[in-house]
């Protein structure tokens, strides 16, 4: 088992139309956080590869395309798996987010779940020093600024 | 930043609290940290434009009223805008030890008073009349300052 960040808010929106902005428009709502570099480059455009097997990719300014994890498991519209994993991460290290889509009358509620952080070993410079509980508090309202910026593109 | 007042309290059991709280009063989910070994380590609930932030017990001077013979030292208030003998009745149903029924109060709420499965007292009132400060005066015989 391993550590687990969790949150979760609700979007004005149907599941399909929420799990469709989650994936299809993440250029837009995803922001780069200093905590949580994807690259030790400039912060680049993310893009999902829709399906099973499909590629998240973070496109750099000059070019270049970072692969950040691979889509595990695709269920529209109510859940979507895949890695998730910083280049500086030791090789073997991947973490695993969950996204799920659940409705709530006329609204859906969009639950992340990010697990394995807590095997970012000590030394790691993507620990910056962290406890696992700081660490995991900062990842969480990482994920919930990411989630409202969601919310607004969802609309 | 905006300011804003919140409550933590404090479970032997926090996750079966999330579970409880949602199930009897719609709270929501928004926040978890779990370590490696499922433990809670925070958590926050919404409800409405308010959230609660539920624990364990993390040190001898911050207990669930289970571990203190269930005293408690504050409660917590929600306050909806219909239904509340509905609202009553879920909670019922989930275990919540009903202290008061549903009764109309003086100053114009329809309130209700429970206790969780840990002992924690949650107050739930729904404003039901327009009361003006001159007939809770008179309905009370005290003086009154700053009613809305």
């Amino acid at each position: 088992m391993s550590a687990k960040v969790y949150v979760a808010l609700r979007v004005r929106a149907s599941r399909e139309r929420a799990f469709a902005a989650f994936v299809g428009e993440i250029g837009s709502w995803w922001q780069p956080n200093a905590l949580f570099q994807t690259t030790p480059r400039a912060p680049g455009r993310l893009a999902f590869e829709p399906g099973e097997g499909g590629r998240l990719t973070e496109t750099l300014p000059n070019g270049k395309i970072f692969e950040i994890g691979r889509i595990l498991t695709w269920s529209p519209p109510e859940a979507l798996v895949f890695s998730w994993r910083q280049a500086n991460f030791p090789p073997d290290l991947v973490t695993e987010v969950e996204v799920r889509f659940e409705t709530v009358g006329s609204e859906t509620r969009v639950s992340i779940e990010h697990r394995g952080f807590d095997r970012v070993p000590a030394d790691s410079v993507a620990r910056h020093g962290f406890p696992d509980q700081l660490l995991g508090l900062r990842l969480a309202e990482w994920w919930r600024e990411l989630l409202i910026r969601l919310k607004d593109n969802a609309r | 930043m905006a300011v804003h007042l919140r409550s933590a309290l404090f479970y032997r059991d926090p996750k079966a609290a999330l579970a409880w709280l949602e199930a009897a009063f719609g709270f929501e989910l928004v926040l978890l940290l779990e370590d490696a070994e499922g433990n809670l380590v925070h958590s926050q609930m919404s409800f409405g434009d308010g959230l609660v932030m539920i624990g364990h017990q993390w040190s001898d001077l911050h207990q669930s009223p289970l571990s203190v013979d269930g005293r408690n030292t504050q409660t917590v208030h929600i306050e909806i805008d219909t239904d509340l003998d509905t609202h009553c009745e879920r909670a019922r149903a989930v275990g919540a030890e009903i202290i008061e029924d549903p009764a109309t109060q003086f100053y114009g709420d329809r309130t209700y008073r429970c206790r969780d499965p840990e002992g924690h007292i949650w107050t739930v009132a729904q404003s039901v009349q327009k009361v003006s400060r001159e007939e809770a005066e008179a309905a009370t015989g005290l003086k009154i300052t700053g009613w809305l």
